[in-house]
């Protein structure tokens, strides 16, 4: 028989004034198993507590329930107290009489409380009777970190963490670390040069003691769960030893073959073993395997002859690295929109129509025109320039239903570059709204137009062409109301920011989740902005929408202490409310495996003993596992359970009704 | 019957005895992120509903197996109401689409074992909706008082098969 | 040539009429591609344009009973006139979508009709159903040298969601049509801006609309280099030739091109004689050009 004692809180005359507590602990201490009941003023309180510890020792209690205000409140507090008294902490159930009870219905009679009291405490402790004893799970924490994305919010997440004094990996897919931030020529609104305040970054990832970079690599596959996570990097072949090669450049000064260069968005050519752009970090080439002629049909072979210290290798292959770590930081930034889906616009047809990305190029002073704003068609200074914005953003007919946030920014810092380099040169801006919410920034959009002479036109382009070696804008200016005709040299678009190329991919290799336009999912967009549903996965950066360079480095540090966190004790606590599989009557339908939010549930092999497989049974990982119960109502055989609310728990509640 | 003042006039067969009118007995099945938590709202902003209603905590819609409410009715309950988190913000991701699919597969079960379809509410209500939740379980009480008593269980175990 | 595929034709009301000549080119052209345009037993106006305020159903069941016969027909119906195929390919849109508009259309014609028909242009039969590579082998007198604007309005690409035909800001399938009969396209700013439509029923100012509209149009057809400009529409067709006299007197340099319809370069090319596609029937007359390129 069980010992279990009721104690029934008066909350002050919260409760009291419209239950009878005392009627209320009276009704339980008839109902088999209960040994006592207390009515009492405030089971909150110090001495309440006391109380309840005293009593629990002293009579032997083995379970407890307290009709009080909802377990939101103070379960912690009461599992907390009697833990103290040597009981099991989930051997305390908390009965709802206040907020479910008390507060909602305001009959003074008490007749209606006390009644409604009585069945809620009589539901909670037939419950109680079937609580097990449950022991919170102790995971052990792997303290390395994985950081996807080598961008300025990668690159700011690996650095905190490992000052932090954890090793960090740093997984980049291009040869070098950089990102988008690397291709900037200034920064908006303080107009520093963003490759100055980028390398020193970039070398101090590269230096740092505690991180290992993997460039030119990619995660294939992520196993495990928080803090014990295992991550499959496939190194691509970059044909050269990186432990040999110095970064002299005898290889690509001497290759005679081009491509276009994906660094300077096909402005000038680079050649066949390259790296993307002079402060490549790490300064190691790649040779481009898809056109280089040694490779495909093993004609050339120039870099090889050229290399003293004999680096080159053009039979090396793909490597599979395994890493063991214990969080993840997911930071893939963004790609432009396929300006192809704006043909009225003319891009890839008219030369001197360009992005975005393109026009930092021709104004970085490490660009391929030395900074000097040059039109790509035939090198012109351009006496005039019209930059588009909003060219995909908010328009839903390019699924584009969101705004990009950094173009208004951005376009205004472009007028002022051109004018700082093109004094005579006009610039034009046809807009929507212009959206500079930000510190410093609308003054900043206010002096490019006021001090700087930027022409702004509000209203849409309809299209651009040429005439006359000349390009044509036509759009409208909705503010005077008419169709205009704008004669420029150069159409600089402010192209839509989109999620990576292959981020939904990534993310069902990782297990978080993404919008309908494949931007990363925060946990709660307000209150976990940083975390994903996958415990020990963060996010970072613009994969998770369109931010600025200041937001993408907060959020990395947001990243980088919310690991931090993670890694500062050895074993990480959770909840015991799992699922638990009894694997005698698991018929393996495997209905809980598909039910699973988490990828929790595993097939386990069964072996006789000589290795045998003699069957399948579910398996429930622990680490994984958040408790939501889904698998149970799916499983057929009944085989599958949940620890705190267990099949029988819930029963007894519904037949104590 | 909508409002969150609504007086409760009604007092448990227990206290009242015998003679009291009848009074449905109605179980809710709720999550402990959202609905549970707009319920307590209710409580903190010291609403008013009919005290007809009582709640089955569960960490989630998806837990729900049919037969706790199929359970509830054999145990003599009136009116279930099911009630979790609006789709898309369950604590855990997926469940209540998990519970939706079951629901609607569930219903015309429900319907062909003889139960009044009236009888089952299902809603979803986050922890902010307290009126919402003062309001369902206003409404599910009226309506099931204007069905009646579920006997059909009882009838049968009275019986016999 | 027993075993031509039939396909029911609903020529709304210009055809028989001022674009005669659009039609009949366009029916010996399909000919020779291998399909019968076959007018429909009974049909009246489409409405001449779509409703566009949110409850004005009636204006749907002009059209729908034009879609009704139809279907009697078989599962696919084309039209020539941009503005028939718009109105019908919309109004089939909002039957097949709109549950509480069909049951409304259909009370009020007595009938009972779903949305399935297929509605296509005759430019799609080309595209889709013959295929340019195959008009292109059977083209016997190639257009080569023909350097031609392609002007498609706008009624038959938009608005883009319900009509789908094409890219409608940058349609190319009236040019990859000239490509397979040989000619040299000319791309042109405005080949996708209003001609005016049917403003021009709206008196003066209207016309002045018009005639600026389709100004623009032509003047930036020819300025980028067209010698010819093709048209999909009668409407078009009709504002164009309308108003290239007056561009003529008023833009200093600018002198006529002709302006057909693209069925009848299309028969031209299939080897069709000029009396079978009613070339006399252009304001502009075509035939000097062609005699000029050596076409």
């Amino acid at each position: 028989m069980p010992r279990i004692g009721v104690f029934v809180c008066q909350c002050g005359n919260n409760i009291s004034s419209t239950v009878d507590t005392a009627k209320v602990a009276e009704e339980m201490s008839k109902l088999p198993g209960v040994v006592l009941t207390e009515d009492y003023k405030f089971m909150c309180s110090s001495p309440g507590q006391d109380m309840l510890k005293e009593t629990v020792a002293k009579n032997k209690l083995d379970g407890i329930v307290v009709a009080a205000c909802s377990p939101h409140m103070h379960e912690k507090t009461f599992r907390k107290a009697v833990e103290k008294a040597g009981l099991n902490p989930y051997k305390c159930e908390i009965a709802n009489i206040r907020e479910q009870c008390s507060w909602v219905h305001h009959d003074t009679t008490k007749k209606i409380g006390t009644a409604k009291s009585i069945d809620l405490t009589r539901m909670v402790l037939e419950r109680l009777k079937r609580n097990k004893n449950l022991t919170k799970i102790s995971i052990p924490v792997n303290k390395r970190a994985l950081v996807i994305g080598g961008g300025i919010a990668g690159i700011q997440a690996a650095i905190d963490i490992a000052d932090g004094g954890r090793d960090v990996i740093l997984v980049e897919k291009e040869p070098s670390i950089g990102g988008n931030m690397a291709k900037l020529s200034e920064t908006f609104p303080t107009m520093d040069c963003s490759q100055c305040i980028m390398t020193p970054k970039m070398v101090e990832a590269e230096l740092h003691d505690r991180i290992q970079l993997y460039t030119y690599s990619e995660v294939e596959k992520l196993d495990g769960y928080i803090g014990n996570f295992s991550v499959t990097i496939r190194k691509k072949a970059r044909f050269v030893n990186e432990d040999l090669c110095t970064g002299c450049g005898d290889c690509w000064n001497k290759c005679p073959f081009k491509a276009d260069s994906e660094f300077e968005h096909g402005l000038t050519k680079r050649k066949l073993i390259y790296t993307p752009f002079p402060q490549s970090v790490p300064n190691i080439p790649v040779i481009d395997k898809e056109r280089c002629p040694k490779i495909l049909k093993d004609k050339c072979g120039l870099c090889e002859k050229v290399c003293q210290p004999e680096a080159i290798d053009y039979t090396q292959e793909d490597e599979i690295v395994v890493e063991e770590v214990g969080a993840i930081v997911v930071a893939t930034g963004y790609n432009l929109m396929d300006e192809a889906r704006f043909a009225p616009y003319g891009y890839g047809k008219l030369k001197d129509v360009i992005n975005g990305l393109q026009f930092e190029r021709l104004a970085s002073s490490s660009g391929p025109t030395g900074g000097e704003i040059q039109r790509p068609s035939d090198g012109k200074v351009p006496e005039s320039i019209v930059f588009i914005q909003c060219v995909g953003s908010r328009d839903e007919s390019k699924g584009v239903s969101y705004c990009s946030k950094i173009c208004c920014m951005y376009t205004a810092k472009h007028t002022m570059l051109y004018k700082h380099k093109v004094h005579d040169g006009q610039a034009y801006v046809f807009y929507m709204d212009i959206r500079s919410g930000g510190k410093r920034y609308e003054e900043f959009t206010r002096r490019a137009i006021e001090q700087e002479g930027a022409m702004y036109l509000r209203g849409r382009v309809s299209r651009v062409y040429e005439k006359n070696g000349k390009l044509m804008v036509q759009g409208a200016d909705t503010l005077s109301g008419s169709q205009v005709v704008i004669e420029a040299d150069m159409v600089v678009l402010a192209t839509a920011l989109v999620s990576r190329q292959g981020a939904d991919s990534l993310a069902q290799k990782l297990g978080i989740g993404y919008d309908k336009h494949k931007f990363y999912s925060e946990y709660h967009p307000k209150l976990k902005p940083v975390e994903t549903i996958t415990g020990g996965i963060f996010l970072a950066g613009s994969c998770v929408g369109p931010m600025d360079i200041p937001e993408s480095v907060s959020m990395g540090s947001a990243a980088a202490s919310k690991v931090q966190a993670l890694f500062s004790a050895d074993m990480l606590d959770r909840e015991p409310i799992t699922s638990k599989v009894r694997e005698e009557t698991c018929n393996a339908c495997w209905d809980c495996v598909t039910a699973c939010p988490y990828v929790a549930i595993s097939k386990k092999e069964i072996k006789n003993r000589k290795g045998e497989v003699i069957r399948m049974v579910a398996n429930v990982n622990d680490g994984l596992c958040t408790g939501c119960g889904t698998c149970i109502a799916a499983c057929r055989s009944k085989t599958i359970d949940l620890a705190g609310y267990t099949d029988e728990q819930v029963y007894a509640a519904l037949n104590a009704f | 019957m909508s409002n969150a003042k609504v007086k409760a006039e009604i007092v448990s067969k227990e206290v009242e005895g015998k003679d009291a009118p009848w009074e449905p007995r109605i179980t809710a099945l709720v999550c402990n992120w959202c609905t549970y938590a707009g319920a307590d709202l209710a409580g903190t902003s010291r609403m008013e509903y009919r005290p007809n209603v009582r709640i089955i905590k569960l960490p989630c819609t998806g837990r729900i197996d049919p037969l706790f409410i199929i359970k509830a009715f054999e145990k003599g309950a009136d009116g279930v109401l099911v009630s979790g988190c609006h789709p898309g913000d369950c604590h855990y991701n997926a469940g209540n689409y998990h519970a939706r699919r079951r629901w609607i597969g569930f219903n015309s079960l429900m319907e062909f074992i003889g139960i009044d379809m009236k009888r089952l509410h299902f809603s979803w209500i986050s922890a902010s909706e307290a009126i919402k939740w003062v309001d369902l379980v206003n409404d599910v009480t009226e309506e099931v008082k204007k069905l009646g008593p579920f006997g059909e269980y009882q009838d049968i175990n009275k019986d016999g098969l | 040539m027993s075993d031509l595929t039939k396909i029911p034709y609903y020529p709304g009301c210009t055809l028989n009429t001022v674009a005669k000549h659009f039609e009949e080119s366009a029916a010996v052209s399909a000919k020779t591609l291998g399909f019968e345009l076959v007018e429909l037993e009974q049909w009246n106006c489409c409405g001449a344009s779509f409703p566009m305020s949110a409850n004005n159903t009636m204006g749907l069941s002009a059209p729908t009973k034009v879609l009704v016969e139809a279907n009697k027909a078989g599962d696919t119906v084309t039209t020539l006139c941009s503005v028939c195929y718009n109105v019908l390919k919309r109004t089939n849109k909002v039957v097949k979508d709109d549950g509480e508009k069909r049951r409304v259309i259909n009370d009020f014609i007595e009938e009972d009709y779903d949305g399935g028909l297929n509605v296509v242009h005759y430019l799609e039969i080309l595209r889709d159903t013959v295929g340019f590579d195959k008009v292109k082998e059977s083209v016997t007198r190639s257009l080569k040298g023909l350097k031609i604007g392609a002007y498609y309005g706008c009624m038959l690409l938009r608005p883009f969601e319900d009509m789908g035909i094409d890219d409608h800001e940058g349609p190319t399938i009236i040019e990859d049509l000239l490509k397979a009969l040989g000619a040299e396209p000319v791309d042109f700013p405005n080949k996708i801006e209003c001609c005016g439509a049917h403003l021009g029923a709206g008196g003066k100012e209207g016309e002045e609309v018009v005639s600026r509209l389709s100004a623009c149009v032509m003047r930036s057809a020819v300025g980028s280099g067209a010698e010819l400009i093709v048209t999909s529409c009668p409407l078009c067709q009709y504002n164009l030739e309308e108003s290239q006299a007056e561009v003529v007197k008023n833009v200093a340099g600018y002198s006529a091109v002709p302006i057909v319809y693209f069925t009848q370069l299309l028969g031209l090319a299939l080897g069709q004689a000029d009396e079978m596609l009613s070339l006399d029937k252009n304001k502009w007359d075509v035939r000097e050009l062609l005699k000029d390129k050596e076409v």
